[in-house]
């Protein structure tokens, strides 16, 4: 298991593509789980009198309006991200597979209708729909993880009830029913783990996908509600001062794209590594 | 015999899998007669469908290396440069492919298939005329209600009208060589016998020479003039097809034969004991060697030349004078 | 045979549209219900009086019962009736129908865009596959597609606007005066379609890479048909079927981007509209929006489907493509 990790992270930086992806993830990654050690500044701290303040020895990055340090901000966001990204992933990830796996099992009827479901889901416009509810429940993060993994939940649905059904058929699992394994068994013992790779590259080529929404509403004030530092919410504050100074919304802005243009480069050589249908054609 | 239309003289293509470099044809000597219809037949994976495509020079992208020599009509195809070579095409040379059902755009109606092999000999040609060509081209080859098909979509034809629909932008090209690769092989029993029926009453009207690749010896001595035996890319056995089957040389023609009274509904040879040799890593002397009842160690070792065997025929064996 | 599979199909695309279109009213009706506390002051703020928040409460018909007012809320919706803002007092879809054309205009110029550069993009990188002009394409298109529509936004804005000013800021542009519309458009335009180039030219590069090695192009060439008509008028054609399914599923994300890039810009449009709603908690406006929204997103998707059978005469064919693009 750990040499074929390995070995798939290998071939995912063997690309220059991937390699950037590779060390764009590690670095925002690091960022997040050391926020506190990783950070120069408490990121919440008021300096007044060092507003919009040029990157210098003190603050690599600048400060913003209120004269907080811009990097600390920036790297205490990527715990911010990373969190939404993770929270609300993990629970499309354990939601959809549930659905997908008992879509794959049900009767044609059933399937069909949670097929519909996640059709319906996934072709809504699933910002706008977010905005309804904000209107409702008001902005807040739990708002942000709810929509992003209902939104994500049918991505991992018809993947897992893809894979099953590729699966259903497979000797091993015959001999397993003929036996007498129960459904939960085979789910548990034979299903999960077979599935489980495909999912995972999903997963990863999802994180910029809800870095990305998690951002856009917290740049809307509907998301990440400020102190907190969301990279939404610094582009936000950097945008409404923009006729002071021009250096925190650049910086905010292109450490966002950074980060998702990171991700999308890692999810891809990723998928390219563990798909082996690609792999067979480059 | 006269000067042939086309004559191959050590033909090799390798290709790249990724098991390593695969010999898709080595060393293949042919000639194809003017004016004769050349039957060319073999297992799949013999190598006919690759050198219809070299005579084309329509080749797979993993084609690493091609060697030899395919002089048609004085001039050396595989020195040709792209522009010449693609002069070539559809005036001089057409095909006609195997499976129909995939060999026309499905976007596309019929009309604009053929009008675009009529504009290819006549450039700017009306529309109106040039439909009118195609309708007749249609007729002739006994499609009914031509005005209507130009109309249709691939889709919307059977199998049999489709082929059809090849063999009348094969007429219009008006070729000098005619390549057919296992025209009938997609299509039923009946519809086969169709459309050879077709290919027969059409043949005064190829001024040229035409090759047809099968897997089914009865087609071929049914519509041919002369026969090519193909085996794991070499040529094993040629000659007039009438005293080829009377009398095979080759050991592996004569396994076909036998194996044609006994052929599987889908007319697949299935009974020759053994498997086809590997492209990657042929057998050293004889491809046939590992297969053949009657090998010796010679056989194992040497890999026998084309030789000729009798009036017109050649064979690729080297035991074919002691055989019983 | 064909025809019948086609209505079949048309119809069950029909019906998942319908079942769409009542799943959100459905929804958006229960969170109207949800409305946490006093609707009436949450809506009118704490400083209305009693008597005119019981006003208020009696002509939203909030005092009935629950299934009443979901039948009058469905009732007043398919008869155009979108309810009425609470704080102008105008009727919510009028004032929706007015901002429409912006939305509209925005989106059909970034999908304009992106096709006009997406296209010819793909099919290059596809035609001269391999070489370095096609990686350093591969590697833009990513960049598009991951880097955040808002994102270009606000960069656009700081450079052609503030720094080279070139551009007007912000605005949808005076009313009749075409040539500032059509100024104030770019910049929006260019911010929502960037992405859409990426996906777009991707696409097209990988299915034209599919269906050049697919055996009716063989025959196009195996008859000398120039390499120009062999991949401008037969190869393009195949090759266009997955981008249209691909704007298909795209349009919802599109026309959330639409709402982001409309904020930065301040441009009018539903999503300024619902925005500026949200801002002061007026539901009934965020209400009638996001289901003209949703309405539009689904007419979108059948419109998307029908031109399928335009220009594919095989609809399982576009149906196929529909369901494998829904994957990426």
């Amino acid at each position: 298991m750990l040499r074929d990790s390995l070995q798939v992270l290998r071939q995912v930086c063997g690309s220059f593509a991937g390699a950037c992806g590779c060390l764009i993830v590690l670095l925002v990654l690091v960022a997040a789980l050391f926020a506190p050690f990783v950070a120069t500044h408490d990121p919440d701290a008021l300096d007044v009198m060092n507003r919009f303040a040029a990157p210098s020895a003190a603050n690599w990055l600048g400060t913003d309006h209120l004269g907080r340090d811009l990097y600390s901000r920036l790297v205490h966001g990527a715990s911010v991200a990373m969190g939404v990204a993770l929270s609300s992933i993990a629970l499309a990830l354990v939601a959809g597979t549930a659905l997908g796996i008992l879509a794959a099992w049900l009767p044609a009827s059933g399937e069909r209708l949670v097929l519909i479901l996640f059709d319906v889901i996934s072709s809504f416009p699933s910002l706008v729909l977010a905005l309804a509810f904000v209107a409702v429940f008001g902005p807040s993060t739990l708002m942000v993880v709810v929509i992003v993994a209902i939104t994500l939940t049918p991505h991992f649905g018809r993947v897992a009830r893809a894979q099953v059904l590729a699966l259903r058929s497979a000797p091993f699992l015959e001999a397993e029913r003929i036996l007498g394994a129960g459904f939960g068994r085979i789910v548990l013992h034979h299903i999960l783990p077979n599935i489980l790779g495909p999912l995972i590259v999903l997963a990863s080529m999802d994180i910029p996908v809800v870095i990305t929404i998690e951002a856009g509403l917290s740049f809307l004030g509907l998301g990440v509600r400020p102190p907190l530092a969301s990279w939404g919410v610094l582009i936000q504050d950097g945008y409404q001062f923009l006729s002071d100074s021009w250096i925190p919304v650049v910086v905010s802005s292109l450490a966002l794209a950074v980060a998702t243009l990171g991700f999308t480069l890692f999810g891809e050589a990723l998928r390219d590594a563990v798909d082996p249908r690609i792999r067979q054609e480059r | 015999m006269a000067e042939p239309l086309v004559s191959i003289r050590g033909l090799t293509l390798e290709a790249a899998t990724r098991r390593g470099v695969a010999r898709i044809l080595s060393g293949v000597d042919l000639d194809i007669g003017r004016g004769r219809i050349l039957g060319i037949v073999g297992e799949s994976g013999s190598g006919k469908s690759s050198l219809a495509n070299c005579l084309l020079r329509l080749l797979p992208t993993n084609v690493t290396r091609i060697a030899g020599q395919v002089d048609f009509a004085g001039a050396d195809l595989l020195a040709l440069g792209e522009p010449a070579m693609a002069e070539m095409r559809g005036t001089r040379i057409a095909m006609i492919f195997q499976d129909p059902m995939t060999a026309l755009n499905p976007l596309f109606t019929i009309g604009t298939h053929l009008v675009d092999v009529i504009r290819r000999r006549q450039p700017g040609l009306p529309g109106a005329q040039a439909l009118e060509k195609a309708e007749a081209m249609l007729r002739h080859v006994a499609i009914p209600d031509p005005r209507a098909r130009l109309a249709a979509y691939p889709h919307e034809l059977s199998g049999g009208m489709r082929q059809r629909v090849m063999i009348a932008m094969a007429l219009l090209a008006g070729p000098e060589l005619l390549l057919a690769d296992e025209p009938t092989t997609a299509l039923d029993a009946t519809v086969e016998a169709q459309i050879v029926a077709l290919l027969e009453a059409l043949r005064s009207e190829v001024a040229g020479s035409i090759v047809f690749i099968s897997h089914h010896l009865g087609l071929v001595a049914q519509l041919c003039d002369d026969l090519c035996v193909m085996y794991g890319g070499t040529v094993v056995e040629t000659g007039p097809v009438t005293k080829v089957l009377a009398r095979p040389h080759h050991p592996y023609t004569r396994a076909l034969l036998a194996c044609e009274i006994e052929a599987d509904d889908e007319g697949r040879l299935v009974s020759i004991p053994g498997e086809v040799p590997d492209p990657v890593f042929p057998p050293p002397g004889c491809v046939f060697a590992p297969r053949c009842p009657h090998a010796e160690a010679i056989c194992h070792a040497e890999v026998p030349p084309l030789r000729a065997a009798g009036a017109g025929r050649t064979a690729a064996c080297h035991l074919f004078e002691r055989l019983p | 045979m064909m025809r019948g599979e086609t209505a079949r199909y048309l119809a069950s695309r029909l019906v998942t549209s319908l079942l769409i279109v009542l799943g959100a009213m459905l929804l958006l009706f229960a969170l109207s219900a949800l409305v946490p506390g006093d609707p009436a002051a949450t809506l009118l703020g704490p400083q209305a009086s009693p008597e005119f928040a019981r006003q208020f409460i009696r002509e939203m018909g909030l005092d009935r019962p629950l299934h009443e007012r979901l039948w009058i809320f469905l009732a007043n919706v398919l008869t155009g009736n979108l309810g009425v803002d609470v704080l102008s007092g105008r009727p919510v879809a009028g004032m929706v129908l007015s901002v429409i054309p912006y939305t509209f205009i925005l989106t059909f110029a970034a999908i304009g865009l992106a096709v006009l550069l997406g296209v010819p993009l793909g099919v290059f990188a596809a035609t001269h596959r391999g070489s370095i002009a096609d990686h350093v394409l591969a590697f833009i298109s990513v960049a598009f597609i991951a880097v955040p529509s808002f994102v270009v936004a606000i960069l656009l804005l700081l450079v052609f606007s503030i720094w080279l000013d070139w551009l007007p800021v912000l605005g949808g542009g005076e009313p009749g005066d075409w040539a500032d519309q059509a100024k104030r458009l770019i910049l929006p335009t260019v911010a929502l379609s960037l992405g859409w180039i990426g996906f777009i030219a991707r696409l097209v590069r990988s299915s034209m890479l599919e269906v050049m090695a697919e055996p009716h192009i063989r025959t196009l060439r195996a008859y000398g048909i120039s390499e120009r008509l062999v991949t401008y008028k037969y190869a393009l054609k195949n090759a266009c079927i997955p981008t249209i399914a691909l704007l298909g599923l795209g349009i919802g994300r599109l026309l959330g981007g639409a709402v982001l890039v409309e904020i930065v810009f301040a441009r009018p449009g539903l999503g300024r509209l619902i925005y500026d709603a949200l801002s002061v908690r007026n539901f009934p406006v965020v209400q009638g929006a996001v289901l003209v929204v949703v309405v539009l997103f689904v007419v979108v998707n059948l419109l998307v489907d029908l031109s399928y059978s335009a220009i594919d005469p095989r609809m399982r064919q576009a149906q196929r493509y529909a369901r494998d693009g829904g994957a990426g």
